[in-house]
């Protein structure tokens, strides 16, 4: 948000120099923009840094076991951080401290996971974290329902990646299929509370689980499928941005998250294929998806061109390694490294460009 | 992120109804643990060392007991357990020096062999099939750790298989255990208070 007031700022004196707007409307343009609800401020972000550390004191507190403190006192501390915290931060709230609020019921969370820690720790309980975390996730996500608070459904959210982490690493061959219905409370969740971070991070960790259940069975049906979706997600995206946006509400990043699962997916496959004919099919098809996604949208989201430069690069290396290590040398790697470089900076600065006239020229028009 | 038209005038109360609640699922936790330390039978296990290196990991001891490791001989009618069950209950009875040994386990229900008087059952996991026994047949019971405050493992890490370790343990009424003393020989090193 500051990063684009700033810019803002910068497009309004400009406008004001050239004349296109007079002083009033510039001054009203900006006071309209410095106002707008729902923009994350540096405070609130220091304020949930702030909060994070404080989190992570109580829950080193907790891990350290310190006898210094009896027990019953360190439950007690546990509880007051946890009524102090969601009480608190609901009375901030309403005083219009938002941030602080946030941060405050962030630290209630965290207590309510200190405490479950704790507990495990005082009648020395083992072999039950997956579960544990999931209570955690849980107690998060209700308060986040509760609350409504957009912060605390991110907190759930990657408390439930966390889950799903323990789960994948303890158990080896049982992929939780659990996590689905959890993602998909969340989900609820975070529509509710309007938290696109939330769900951003959702379908991240979605792709994730299909790169799991590809290393868990071994068959391409989940990349495959994965694959499928995304690009299907991207078409939708393209065709119809404003209900797709109305369905999903992502802020406009569905592309992104569509073209990073079909990288993922592409990359598993393609793994697959190494040393096949059908090898080169593949790697020229993650070239055109590239390339597609670039042509398609990357006028409208920097950050998808970002991600589809890093896949080109990716792919390069890819390709290089199947297809040519074999025959070349080191030096030669690293002259032919050397060219590929030099054309990716100038086809990217040559796409950057061109970005940059299609809005001047959009302007222009405007 | 901030949520617009939510009537904020019950913020206050949601909140507190929220913290209360998670402390409610706080105390229940606790509450189910004071109640096997208060009620549950008691059984002594011995301590067997578990991977002597790696004993200590951050802020707890793994500890293993001689009934970690079921003889398969104890385990009654395994071909007549579903396949995926992994839920194993095992007949504890005490001996001649009130140390508990294991004398019957079963998958998924209690042994059916008659209990003696002193007998208590305790309910375990493993991660191996019914269907996929070897001789031995590794069994948790979620009293595999023992927590430390910061740096005092040491001494029990080295101690454990040069010195007899044994662990009083309270067995609920539906086999779950909880970890009650831990003792060096005779030598109490640690007793859980209730709370």
């Amino acid at each position: 948000m500051a990063g684009y007031l700033s810019n803002l700022r910068k497009d309004i004196a400009r406008w004001q120099a050239a004349g296109l707007i007079d002083a009033d409307t510039a001054a009203a343009l900006l006071r309209d923009a410095e106002n707008r609800p729902g923009g994350i401020s540096f405070g609130s972000i220091l304020a949930m840094l702030a909060a994070a550390l404080l989190g992570a004191a109580l829950l080193l507190l907790v891990a350290a076991n310190w006898e210094a403190l009896p027990r019953l006192f360190r439950v007690g501390m546990i509880f007051a951080g946890i009524i102090v915290g969601y009480v608190g931060g609901a009375w901030l709230k309403q005083r219009d401290h938002a941030a602080f609020g946030e941060a405050l019921w962030f630290l209630a969370a965290t207590a309510f996971g200190a405490g479950i820690a704790l507990i495990g720790q005082m009648y020395h309980l083992s072999g039950d974290e997956a579960q544990a975390v999931l209570l955690w996730c849980g107690g998060t996500g209700l308060a986040a329902l509760a609350l409504r608070s957009g912060p605390l459904t991110v907190g759930a959210v990657l408390i439930a990646g966390g889950w799903l982490l323990l789960q994948v690493d303890w158990r080896g061959h049982d992929l939780p299929l659990g996590y689905l219905a959890v993602a998909a409370a969340l989900w609820g969740v975070s529509l509710w509370t309007h938290s696109a971070t939330a769900r951003h991070l959702l379908l991240l960790s979605l792709t994730f689980y299909a790169l799991l259940v590809y290393m868990d069975g071994g068959t391409l049906a989940a990349p495959v499928t994965l694959v499928a979706v995304s690009a299907a997600a991207f078409a939708v995206s393209v065709q119809y941005p404003e209900q797709s946006e109305r369905v999903l509400r992502l802020g406009g990043g569905l592309p992104v998250q569509a073209l990073l699962g079909f990288l993922a997916g592409m990359a598993v496959i393609q793994f697959e294929h190494y040393e096949k004919q059908s090898f080169t099919l593949l790697a020229m098809l993650t070239f055109a998806g590239v390339v597609g996604a670039l042509l398609l949208e990357g006028r409208h989201s920097r950050m998808l061109r970002w991600l589809a430069y890093a896949g080109f690069i990716f792919e390069l290396g890819f390709v290089y390694i199947v297809l040519l290590g074999s025959m070349l040398g080191t030096a030669g790697f690293f002259f032919a490294a050397g060219v590929v470089l030099a054309g990716i900076a100038y086809a990217i600065t040559r796409i950057e460009r061109r970005m940059a006239n299609v809005r001047r020229g959009g302007e222009g028009a405007a | 992120m901030t949520a617009t038209g939510f009537p904020s005038r019950y913020l206050i109360p949601i909140a507190l109804l929220v913290a209360l609640l998670q402390i409610g699922v706080l105390y229940w936790m606790i509450h189910g643990r004071v109640s096997i330390l208060r009620d549950g039978r008691e059984v002594t296990l011995t301590v067997l060392p578990v991977d002597p290196r790696d004993l200590l990991r951050g802020d707890y001891v793994r500890i293993g007991y001689t009934i970690s490791s079921l003889p398969v001989a104890l385990v009654e009618e395994p071909e007549k357990a579903d396949p995926a069950e992994r839920v194993v209950y095992v007949r504890l009875r005490p001996n001649a020096d009130g140390v508990s040994e294991a004398v019957a386990a079963r998958f998924g229900e209690r042994p059916h062999a008659a209990p003696e008087p002193q007998d208590v059952d305790i309910r375990g996991v493993t991660y191996v099939s019914p269907d996929a026994l070897s001789s031995f047949l590794p069994v948790d019971y979620g009293i595999e750790r023992f927590y430390l405050p910061e740096g005092e493992g040491r001494p029990i890490e080295q101690g454990v298989g040069v010195r007899p370790f044994s662990m009083k343990v309270a067995v609920a009424a539906d086999g779950t255990a909880q970890i009650k003393a831990f003792y060096d020989g005779d030598k109490l090193i640690h007793s859980e208070p209730l709370y």
